[in-house]
Order: C-alpha cells, then sequence, then structure tokens
C-alpha cells in the first residue's frame, strides 16, 4: 500500500494515492470514456496526456448572479476525484466569490485579468435580473454587464444549476430572474441545470471539455445527452409500483413506503436526468428515494409550470395523469 | 472626516455583501453594510400552495440550506394544526444535527481560516511528519508554477495573523481535511434529507423519509467519524488559535457591537418539548459578571425600512408589513431591512446562543479575560458544535427505540390537506442564528408570507433611530493600520458567517401593492 498523500500534483497522482495503479487508471479512463461515448483510445491518450501534462491548469472564472450559492456546496461535495484536487490541481480557480481568498478590489482585478487575456471556462451560478439591472450589484457594477464581459472572452461557458440554464425560481419573481439562454442570446452554452447542479455533472462536463477542447454532445435545450438522455421514470426503482398502480398516500405506513409517488405530485415521467441511476450524495440518496417526490428541476418548466410541488393537480402531473391513462409509458415499455 | 473604504465583493461568505468604512487614525470611526442582491420570494409564494412553501423557502440559501425548510414547515404546522409525531421530529432534528456539523466547519476552514493564518508561513515547516511534508509540497509547487488561486491574492498577513510554521502547516493540512469532512456531513444528512444542498424531506406535519436500522447504523458510524473530526480537530484548531496568536484581538474584544443577543431556542430534548438543546432568550447589554437572560417575546420585532430600498414607512411587526420597493429612495443602502427588538439591533447566531444558555466553556473564556468579538463567535461556534454531535447521540437512540413501538409514525397525514383559512409562525435556530418565518392562508392559498432571517438581524442598516446594524456597531474601533489592508474588517465580518441570499428575499413587486397583516 502506498503512502497515502493528501495532495498530488496531477489526476494520476491522486489515483496513485488513493492506491489505484497505473493499469487501474486506464481502465478508469476507458470507463469513462465508454460514458462520454468517444473512441476509448482517443480519450486514454488524450485524458492521460491532459492529466499528466497538466502544469499549465486552465483558468477558471465562477460567477454568481441571482443565486444561493448551493450549487457551490454542491460542487465542493464532490468526492472522486476530492474537489480539494480539482481547485488546486486541476484548474486554476481565478475568481470564485464564495471560494477566494482575495475581497474587494483585490477580487474585482483578477477577473478583470483573466477576462482580458481570455481563454478560461466560464462557470454561471444564478439568474439575471430581467426587471432592473440594479436587483444583482457586485462592485458596485449590475451582474448583467459583469457576465455579458466575461461572456465574451470565454472558451466555453457551463450554466449550473436551474437559475443560471432557464431561469428556476427567481423567474417567478418581482426580479424576473432569467436563465442564460435568454441573457446571452446567440451564445453557446452548456447547460447543466437541476437545483442544485448535480457535482457530477459539472466536474464530468469540465473534464470532457479540458481533454477533447469540445462541448459533449448536447441535446435541444443545452444539456449534456450523456447526463439527461432518459427520464427519471424510466430509471426510477419504484416504476413497477407505478405499473401496478400502488401510489404512496400515507408517508407512515411501511408498506408503502416504497410506492410509487406520482399523486404527491411526482414529475419524474417528464423530467431528464439521470439521478435515480448516479443519486445524490456520492450514491447515498436522491430525492425519491427519500420518500419525497422529483420537483421538475431538471427542466426549463422549473418551478412555475410545476406548481403545486405536492400535489397531482399542476399542469404538468394533469399531463402525466393523461399520458398514464392512455397507455403510453406502458406500451413504451413492452 | 476619515478614508473611506469599500470592500465590495465581501467574498468567502454567502450572497453579495458591501462593507463600507470611514478609517480615522488607524481605527474605523463608521461602518455601513449593504446587502446588493434580491430575488423576491415572498411575491413569487403568494397565491401559491401552502406546502410549496417549505420547498421554495430552502432555496433562500444553498450555504446554510434546508433551515428555511424546516422553520417554514414549523411554520405551516401551526397553520395546518398539525402535530408532528415525535419519529417526525427526530428525523427533521437528525437531518438539521448534520447541517450544523458541515456548515460550521465549512466556515472555520474553509471561509474563515483564511484570514488568520500567513499561509507562506508553510515553507518554513522543519518536521518530518509525512502528511504534513506533502502538503508542504503541494503549496510550494503550486508557488512555483506562480498560481497560487484561488489562495492568493489575499490580504496582506498583519501581527495578528499566524506565522507559526508549526500551527499553519497543520491548518492548512486540516482545510484540505475539513473539505471531504464537510462533504461527508452533507452525505450524513442525505440518509433521510434525500440530497444536499437542499433536502428534500422536511414537509408540513413531518417528514417523508421512513427510517430503517440500516440507515440508523449508517448514520451512527458517520457521526462517530465527525465527533472524531470535532474533537480531535475542529476543538483544537479553534482552541489553538483563540487562546494562542489571536487572543490579544480576544481580549481586545475586536469586533463587539451592541453586546445584544437573541436566540428563539431550538431542538426539543423530549416529545414534551419543553426542554430545548439551544435555550431561548434576549440579552440586553451583556455584562459578563452578571448575565441577564429575559424571556424572548416576539411581539416586541419590528422591522425599519428607513434605509433599506422600499417605501417609507414607520417600523411594523413582520405580521403587519408593508412593504413597496423603491429603488430610488434617496439616502437607503441596503436590500436588508433592519429588524429591532423592542428598539435595539441584535446580535443572533452562534455567540448569542453560547451566552443566553449561559455555557460554561464560553464563560470560562470570558472569565479569563475574553470579549464578545470576533474571536469569541468562532469559539462559540467550536463548543456548540459539539453540543450538536452530543445531541445527536441521543436524538439516534431515541429514533431507533421509538422505531420498535408500534404505531410508530413521522408525518401527521391528518393535516396534509391545506386549511381555507390559517395563520401561524415558524421559530428555528439555524447556524446563522435566530430565524422566524410567519404564514397567512386564504382559500387554502398563501396570502402573504414573511421571513426574518439571521443575516437581516445581523446585516441590518440603520433604522430610524439612526441605530447601526451589528455588523456596523462591531466594526467601530476595530484597528485599520493600513487603509490598503483592511483585513480585521473582514475578519470581523466573516466572523458573523454571513448569508445574505436569504437576508434579502423581501421584495415586493412594483405594483404598489399595498399588504396588510394582522399582528398575531
Amino acid at each position: 500500500m502506498k503512502e497515502e498523500k493528501l495532495e498530488s500534483s496531477s489526476l494520476l497522482d491522486v489515483f496513485e494515492s488513493q492506491g489505484v495503479d497505473r493499469r487501474d487508471f486506464l481502465k478508469y479512463c476507458m470507463a469513462t470514456a465508454a460514458l462520454f461515448g468517444i473512441s476509448e483510445f482517443e480519450f486514454t491518450t488524450k485524458l492521460a496526456h491532459a492529466v499528466e501534462t497538466a502544469s499549465k491548469k486552465p483558468p477558471v472564472i465562477w460567477l454568481e448572479g441571482q443565486d444561493c450559492a448551493g450549487c457551490t456546496i454542491a460542487f465542493l461535495g464532490v468526492m472522486n476525484p476530492p474537489v480539494s484536487s480539482i481547485i488546486l490541481d486541476k484548474i486554476s480557480l481565478r475568481y470564485h466569490e464564495t471560494a477566494m481568498a482575495a475581497a474587494g478590489h483585490m477580487a474585482e482585478e483578477i477577473a478583470e485579468e483573466t477576462v482580458k487575456k481570455g481563454g478560461y471556462v466560464l462557470v454561471v451560478e444564478g439568474s439575471v435580473p430581467s426587471a432592473d439591472d440594479r436587483f444583482c450589484m457586485i462592485g458596485k457594477r449590475p451582474f448583467k454587464k459583469i457576465l455579458e464581459e466575461a461572456a465574451a472572452n470565454a472558451a466555453a461557458i457551463i450554466a449550473v444549476g436551474a437559475c443560471a440554464t432557464y431561469g428556476g425560481i427567481p423567474a417567478a419573481t418581482p426580479s424576473k430572474g432569467i436563465g442564460l439562454n435568454k441573457a446571452l442570446p446567440g451564445k453557446a452554452v452548456i447547460n447543466l441545470p437541476t437545483c442544485p447542479v448535480h457535482p457530477d455533472h459539472l466536474v464530468g462536463t469540465i473534464l470532457y471539455f479540458l481533454t477533447t477542447g469540445k462541448a459533449p454532445e448536447l441535446d435541444s435545450i443545452g444539456r449534456p445527452v450523456m447526463y439527461y438522455r432518459e427520464s427519471i421514470h424510466d430509471n426510477c426503482r419504484r416504476r413497477g409500483h407505478f405499473d401496478a398502480g400502488r401510489f404512496l398516500a400515507d408517508w407512515n405506513d411501511p408498506k408503502q413506503k416504497d410506492w410509487c409517488m406520482l399523486m404527491k405530485g411526482c414529475k419524474g415521467p417528464v423530467t431528464n436526468s439521470d439521478c435515480p441511476i448516479r443519486r445524490w450524495n456520492d450514491g447515498i440518496n436522491f430525492c425519491i428515494d427519500c420518500g419525497s417526490v422529483c420537483m421538475g428541476c431538471a427542466e426549463p418548466g422549473f418551478y412555475a409550470g410545476m406548481t403545486p410541488l405536492y400535489t397531482a393537480e399542476s399542469e404538468t402531473s394533469k399531463k402525466i395523469l393523461a399520458m398514464r391513462a392512455s397507455g403510453e409509458y406502458q406500451k413504451k415499455n413492452t | 472626516m476619515g478614508k473611506k473604504i469599500t470592500i465590495d465583493p465581501v467574498t468567502r461568505i454567502e450572497g453579495h455583501l458591501s462593507i463600507e468604512v470611514e478609517i480615522e487614525d488607524g481605527k474605523v470611526k463608521d461602518a455601513w453594510s449593504s446587502g446588493t442582491m434580491a430575488r423576491g420570494f415572498e411575491a413569487l409564494l403568494t397565491g401559491k400552495d401552502p406546502r410549496d412553501a417549505s420547498y421554495i423557502t430552502s432555496r433562500f440559501c444553498g450555504v446554510c440550506y434546508s433551515v428555511h425548510q424546516m422553520a417554514s414547515a414549523r411554520a405551516l404546522d401551526a397553520a395546518f394544526g398539525a402535530q408532528v409525531p415525535w419519529g417526525g421530529t427526530l428525523i427533521r432534528n437528525l437531518v438539521m444535527g448534520a447541517e450544523y456539523i458541515y456548515d460550521h466547519v465549512l466556515h472555520f476552514y474553509q471561509l474563515s481560516a483564511l484570514d488568520y493564518i500567513d499561509i507562506m508561513a508553510i515553507a518554513d515547516y522543519k518536521g518530518n511528519d509525512k502528511e504534513l511534508l506533502a502538503v508542504k509540497e503541494k503549496i510550494i509547487g503550486l508557488v512555483q508554477t506562480k498560481d497560487t488561486y484561488p489562495l492568493t491574492p489575499r490580504y496582506e498577513p498583519d501581527e495578528f495573523s499566524v506565522k507559526d510554521p508549526d500551527i499553519v502547516i497543520h491548518a492548512v493540512s486540516n482545510y484540505l481535511k475539513a473539505l471531504k469532512m464537510h462533504a461527508k456531513a452533507r452525505n450524513m444528512g442525505a440518509i433521510w434529507g434525500g440530497r444536499t444542498p437542499h433536502y428534500q424531506n422536511i414537509v408540513v406535519g413531518g417528514v417523508t423519509s421512513y427510517p430503517d436500522l440500516n440507515q440508523i447504523a449508517r448514520f451512527r458510524t458517520m457521526l462517530d467519524e465527525q465527533a472524531k473530526f470535532i474533537n480531535e480537530v475542529y476543538i483544537p484548531d479553534v482552541l489553538a488559535f483563540g487562546t494562542g496568536p489571536l487572543w490579544p484581538l480576544a481580549k481586545m474584544g475586536v469586533g463587539g457591537g451592541h453586546y445584544n443577543y437573541l436566540s428563539y431556542g431550538s431542538f426539543e430534548k423530549d416529545p414534551s418539548g419543553k426542554e430545548l438543546v439551544f435555550p431561548a432568550g434576549v440579552v440586553i447589554g451583556m455584562n459578563p459578571a452578571n448575565i441577564k437572560v429575559d424571556p424572548v417575546d416576539t411581539n416586541k420585532i419590528a422591522e425599519s425600512v428607513k434605509y433599506a430600498w422600499y417605501k417609507d414607512n414607520k417600523p411594523v411587526h413582520p405580521y403587519n408589513g408593508e412593504q413597496i420597493f423603491n429603488l430610488d429612495k434617496k439616502d437607503a443602502y441596503s436590500f436588508v431591512k433592519a429588524p429591532r427588538y423592542d428598539g435595539k439591533a441584535m446580535e443572533v447566531g452562534p455567540l448569542a446562543r453560547m451566552i443566553i444558555a449561559k455555557n460554561k466553556d464560553l464563560i470560562g473564556l470570558v472569565e479569563k479575560g475574553a470579549k464578545p468579538g470576533a474571536v469569541a463567535r468562532h469559539a462559540a461556534r467550536a463548543i456548540e458544535t459539539k453540543i450538536v454531535v452530543d445531541a445527536c447521540y441521543q436524538w439516534i437512540d431515541q429514533l431507533q427505540t421509538e422505531m420498535t413501538k408500534p404505531g410508530f409514525k413521522i408525518h401527521d397525514t391528518d393535516h396534509w390537506e391545506p386549511p381555507s383559512t390559517g395563520m401561524g409562525a415558524g421559530y428555528f435556530e439555524p447556524p446563522r442564528g435566530a430565524l422566524g418565518h410567519w404564514i397567512k392562508i386564504k382559500d387554502k392559498k398563501i396570502e402573504n408570507y414573511q421571513a426574518v432571517v439571521p443575516s437581516t438581524w445581523n446585516a441590518s442598516p440603520r433604522c430610524e433611530n439612526k441605530i447601526r446594524g451589528q455588523y456596523e456597531e462591531s466594526l467601530i474601533g476595530a484597528p485599520v493600520p493600513d487603509p490598503n489592508n483592511p483585513i480585521n474588517v473582514v475578519r470581523i465580518i466573516r466572523s458573523f458567517d454571513p448569508c445574505l441570499a436569504c437576508a434579502i428575499h423581501i421584495i415586493e413587486p412594483q405594483t404598489n401593492e399595498v399588504k396588510k397583516f394582522m399582528i398575531e
């Protein structure tokens, strides 16, 4: 067993510090390549190259607009590889209000300098107020302006969380928050919705970009197909109960514990994300498995289209019930 | 007239905060705290199904996630007439306990520690601990490639900064360990919370997560690991800092403020709910020799909008608010309102809780000469983390016993449907301090929703009587020998663990709609 190193200079070292040798590391690369849907050889070579020669780390600017910092906290929860190795070894995190040592002018100067040089990955958390710029000011400047300038020179733009992608909850508030789809019209943006972002989705997307220099294949609303291909419902382990018509009505009844959550307002059938397979918090759980419902946070209709959240009376739920009545789901499965 | 400097943005906090200070003779003479982002959650909630509130308000803040879910569920419990079964209360307490452990550890290491250490002192580490040498090598490596982001740039270390290479290298090593530990604490909460940030299981009437023994065992094992870190790393680190190099700052009481403290009290010890882990109380103008704690009377709470971007109105109780948003108001400088208790600006949070509890560890520090201020806030936070860990052990035992009883319940299903009318208040003590939610229901929908959150108390601007908010007052007299390096200002502000997104959510649409409420 190797001496455990707390930190290391490359991803390979991180693996080695966990007792994974080069051979196993390459196996991991291949598995990841398969996940990304690209040729194993090409990916392995590129990734190995990227992690071994990463002396010059790609700069990252992480902007927070109308946010709750939940996506930041989600990102800090990534365990494999550990977030410390991402922040210190894989990327050069130039600007991140919640993480950086600098404050005030000093912080703003780094952002300016990095933007001027270009070639950075821009991560955006939080929406942009469209009712009045003054709803979100940083360093006495409108967030909207800061975002537009940062977007102009970015090598890639990643919107994280429901707010930055499609507006999310702030879209329904008086400040009229909008996502990057509307705030940066015409710009190519990789959308990683869900509230908050799934840390694997973010780290995987960054790694994909650093390795290939390209965005992963995106669906019609800008989400990487590799994470948002299938509906929550199609991979839900309660699916059998849905088909059999067993719906949870009483949380106190152990018999009903694993029954379908449809009648409590679950939006899983119209929400695409790999949550049921990937799960959250290092695989410990996810929304439906704690007896709650999918709120549809990976979809542009969240939140306005999903309310009321805890009953089957929303327009979205009505649509799902109609699909169920018409046998559409059952047909798809047989 | 002193020199005015502005720190905008104040980083390593949640949310968007701007601090302006006037400096004269190397000291802060006056200060202004300004919240610079707003969304408008209450207006969004009006007209919605009341049960949406606990899910939506959780998104006030993703750092202290789900504390609003909890306060909101308690307001809904009251408005719906729901009685949360003891099993439901225990699971709520356990997931909130996990949130506390994560939040306090994150605050000390990731959000604060960099203000107190000279990270470059690592280069002088002469020991031969392999783990620490790896940390040294790591940091030196970053310096050599001239890419030390996000650890630099920074305000320059001052005479209070810890420069002892042994302490600094341990701190940096523990900074890296803490990243892993607080992620694991969040995972612990997800056992019943579903996922983090933003739990999914707390609803009106209790929780949705029916527990099993495997989860109990898993939680207990993960708690063991957290307890070990809290007892053997976090608390010793805070003590090493607070009673060592930072003792002069502690004795000067830098960052003291008004010495008024408020806690609503939280965490029932048994089904009767009479005894709480964190007691409720009010302390006005604390006298360290004789701490006088009065009971909380929530009718004494009133919010001023005099210096906030809302149409002028007299200070009123949150239930009686009239809010019309005005971005062009002269003299206004913040989106944060100014709540006052009996006209006084209060501090809420760990220091307030430990003073009100007359915690013997904190009192011990005070007796040794530490004054309430920035350093005492870090100490109080560490002390109460241990209290929460101990409470989690009791709750998990209680839950295991409760589960085996016939008719075990986690939810009051009889009160799941919204009442046609109702109103209720929900109080809770999240990591950052006293939190209140108020709801009014009409025709089974939310008629109005109000929240007065911890950072509204702490970060408030001035009120009618020109009384400064607690951030502002705590900055007065702080030593800032070099205006270009206001490190004491950020130390003080960060010691409160600011969380601005939740402090600024009370915005009404530009419809000039006037909303009136009855006092409870």
